[in-house]
C-alpha cells in the first residue's frame, strides 16, 4: 500500500483554482518532493493531505485513510511542519517542547528532540527571541516529536542559514533511512535534488512534470559553458550554441560530456584554450527554466 | 475527544494564561476590582441593607462572568486563531473537540474562580450574607460560566481579526450588567420589551438563581425557580454549539 495516493484532486477558493486535478503517489519510506513557485498549489495540496482542508473533488488516501474523515487516526501517525504556524512567544524552547510532549502520545524525550534539531543550546531561550531559522528548527522538533510514520514538511528550511539547512537535510535523510515517509514541499531546488528520490513539479495548480528525480533530470538537456576564444566566431564552433551571455557561450545539449569532448578536441587542434569551461548535467533549475520558457512560448 | 487530551490542552492554556500580564490585568484584576469594589462601595453608601449589597454583587457577577468568560474566550481564541496557534494545536494528534474544549475549559475554570473569589470577598467584606444554598448557587455559576464561555467562542465567528476582538466584545458586559442590575436603577428606565429580552440572557439566568439562593426560601422553591434559568442556559448552549460546529474558523481568512 502507498503511504499517499492522490487521484484527480481539485481545490478552489472562489473563482481561483488552487489545485487542478492532480494525481500522484508516494511509497512508504520514500522522500517525495512537491516543487513549484510560490502560489503553485503545493501548500494547499499538503494541507488537504494533512486534513486541514476538504478537497472539492478527487480522492486522497493517507496511510490508507481519508485525511478528513479519519483525521484523528491520520494525525496520530503523521508529523506536520507547517509553512506558517504560531508558537506561544513567552514560553522557552524547552517549555514549548515539554508542553507539546503532553499532547503527543509516546513523544520523544525533550533532550532527544532538542538534540535532533540542534536546539539544545537554546533550551532556555524564549521563543520570541529565536531567529526565523531557529523557529523552523523548533517546528521540526515538534513535527518529529511523536516519531511519525509520515512527515509533511512545508518549506522546511526557509530562513535557515546554510549550516542549519544542511543539518536539517541530515535529520530528514536519517528519518527516511529509519522508515519515515516524507512529503516535502520546497522551492529550493537544491534541497529537493539532495533529499528526494521522486518529485512532481506544480505550476498554476497542475502537475507539469513528475517522476524519479534521476530519470527526470537525465531526460533533460545538460549545459556546457565557456568563454568564447578571441578571434573565433560563433558559427566556427562544432556544437550548436543556445545563447551568448556577456562573452560566455552557453550550449544546452542532451549529453554535455560528449559536447565537451568535441569542443576540447576542436580547440586542441587549433591551439585554443576554452577558459571557464563548465560542464554539468541538467539540474532542477534547468528543468524549471525549460518549463518556464515553454510556458512563455 | 478524550478527557486526557482536553485536560492537557486546558493545562497548557492555564500555563499561558497565568504568564500573560495583559490577560491578568484585563481579565483578573478588572473583574475582581469591579466585582468586589462596587458591592463594597454600595455597602458603605447603603449601610445596613444587606439585600441591596447582595443585589449589587449578583449584578456584578453578570459583569464578571461576561468579562472573564465571554470576552476572554472571544479575545483569546481570536488571537490564537490569527497567530495560527490553533492550527499548530490541530497539527498534533489531538481532535478538534479536545483543542477547543481544552481552551474553553481553561477559560471557564478561570471565570468560575474569579466569580467565586468575588462572591467570597464581598460576603466577607460587607454586610451581605452568604447564599442560603451555596451548592445550587455554585452549580449555576459553573453552568453560566460554561455557557458564556461557549458563546464567546461562537462570537469569534464574526470577529474578522484579533485587533478588533476586544472592542467587538466589550458591549456585552455592559448589556449583561444592565440586565442584571449591576448599574443600579438604570434598568428601571428601560422599556418593558427590552427588560424581557435582557431577562433571557444567560447571565440573567445565573442572577435569577442567585437571587433565590440569597433570599429566604426552601430548597424545593429554589429548584422550581431554577427550572426556567436552566432552560435558558440550555438554549444558549445549543445555539453556541450549533454556531461553533458550523462556522468556527481555525485559521484567519485567506482573502
Amino acid at each position: 500500500m502507498e503511504a499517499i495516493q492522490v487521484d484527480g484532486l481539485r481545490k478552489s477558493y472562489g473563482d481561483f483554482e488552487a489545485v487542478r486535478e492532480i494525481s500522484f503517489s508516494v511509497a512508504r519510506g520514500e522522500i517525495f518532493a512537491l516543487l513549484g513557485r510560490n502560489g503553485a498549489g503545493k501548500s494547499t495540496t499538503l494541507e488537504i493531505l494533512a486534513g486541514f482542508q476538504r478537497p472539492d473533488g478527487g480522492t486522497v488516501r493517507v496511510l490508507g485513510l481519508d485525511p478528513v474523515k479519519d483525521r484523528g487516526k491520520v494525525r496520530k501517525s503523521t508529523g506536520i511542519m507547517l509553512q506558517e504556524a504560531g508558537f506561544f512567544p513567552d514560553l522557552t524552547v524547552a517549555q514549548t517542547v515539554d508542553s507539546w510532549r503532553q499532547l503527543v502520545p509516546a513523544a520523544r524525550p525533550r533532550a532527544e528532540a532538542l538534540e535532533l534539531t540542534g536546539l539544545t543550546a537554546k533550551a532556555g531561550t524564549k521563543v520570541r527571541q529565536l531567529s526565523g531559522g531557529e523557529k523552523r528548527r523548533l517546528d521540526l522538533a515538534l513535527a518529529t516529536l511523536g516519531r511519525p510514520d509520515l512527515l509533511f514538511l512545508d518549506e522546511p528550511t526557509t530562513g535557515m542559514d546554510p549550516e542549519a539547512r544542511k543539518a536539517t537535510w541530515d535529520v530528514v535523510t536519517d528519518l527516511a533511512a529509519h522508515g519515515t515517509t516524507v512529503l516535502l514541499t520546497t522551492h529550493y531546488l537544491e534541497e529537493a535534488q539532495r533529499l528526494a528520490s521522486r518529485m512532481a513539479i506544480m505550476d498554476k495548480g497542475a502537475i507539469v512534470a513528475a517522476g524519479g528525480m534521476a530519470e527526470t533530470l537525465a531526460a533533460q538537456t545538460g549545459r556546457v559553458a565557456f568563454e568564447l576564444p578571441a578571434g573565433v566566431e560563433i558559427h566556427d564552433l562544432p556544437v550548436e550554441v543556445t545563447a551568448v551571455e556577456g562573452g560566455t557561450v552557453i550550449c544546452r545539449v542532451p549529453d554535455p560530456d560528449v559536447a565537451a569532448q568535441t569542443l576540447l578536441g576542436w580547440a586542441g587542434e587549433r591551439g585554443l584554450r576554452l577558459r571557464g569551461l563548465e560542464v554539468r548535467t541538467a539540474t532542477l533549475e534547468d528543468l524549471f527554466l525549460d518549463l518556464a520558457s515553454k510556458e512563455n512560448a | 475527544m478524550t478527557a486526557r487530551e482536553t485536560l492537557a490542552v486546558a493545562r497548557l492554556g492555564g500555563r499561558i494564561y497565568w504568564r500573560d500580564k495583559q490577560a491578568l490585568t484585563a481579565t483578573v484584576l478588572t473583574s475582581l476590582g469591579l466585582g468586589i469594589g462596587l458591592p463594597v462601595l454600595m455597602d458603605r453608601v447603603r449601610a445596613g441593607d444587606p439585600s441591596v449589597v447582595a443585589a449589587q454583587l449578583l449584578g456584578m457577577l453578570a459583569v464578571v462572568l461576561t468579562l472573564s468568560g465571554f470576552n476572554q474566550s472571544a479575545v483569546s481564541l481570536t488571537a490564537r486563531r490569527d497567530q495560527l496557534i490553533l492550527k499548530r494545536l490541530r497539527a498534533t494528534g489531538l481532535g478538534d473537540g479536545a483543542v477547543l474544549g481544552g481552551e474553553l475549559l481553561n477559560i471557564m475554570v478561570q471565570s468560575v474562580l474569579i466569580a467565586l473569589v468575588t462572591t467570597v470577598a464581598v460576603v466577607s467584606l460587607t454586610s451581605a450574607s452568604a447564599p442560603r444554598d451555596p451548592i445550587l448557587f455554585a452549580v449555576f455559576v459553573v453552568l453560566g460560566a460554561a455557557v458564556i464561555t461557549l458563546l464567546g467562542a461562537a462570537w469569534t465567528t464574526v470577529i474578522p481579526r484579533a485587533e478588533v476582538a476586544a472592542p467587538m466584545s466589550i458591549p456585552f458586559f455592559m448589556i449583561a450588567g444592565l440586565g442584571a442590575g449591576a448599574f443600579g436603577p438604570m434598568g428601571q428606565l428601560l422599556p418593558g420589551w427590552l427588560t424581557t429580552a435582557l431577562d433571557l440572557l444567560p447571565t440573567a439566568a445565573v442572577v435569577k438563581v442567585g437571587r433565590a439562593t440569597f433570599s429566604d426560601g426552601t430548597f424545593a422553591g429554589d429548584l422550581q425557580t431554577a427550572a426556567v434559568p436552566l432552560l435558558i442556559l440550555s438554549v444558549w448552549a445549543a445555539i453556541a454549539l450549533l454556531v461553533i460546529s458550523r462556522r468556527f474558523r481555525w485559521e484567519p481568512r485567506r482573502s
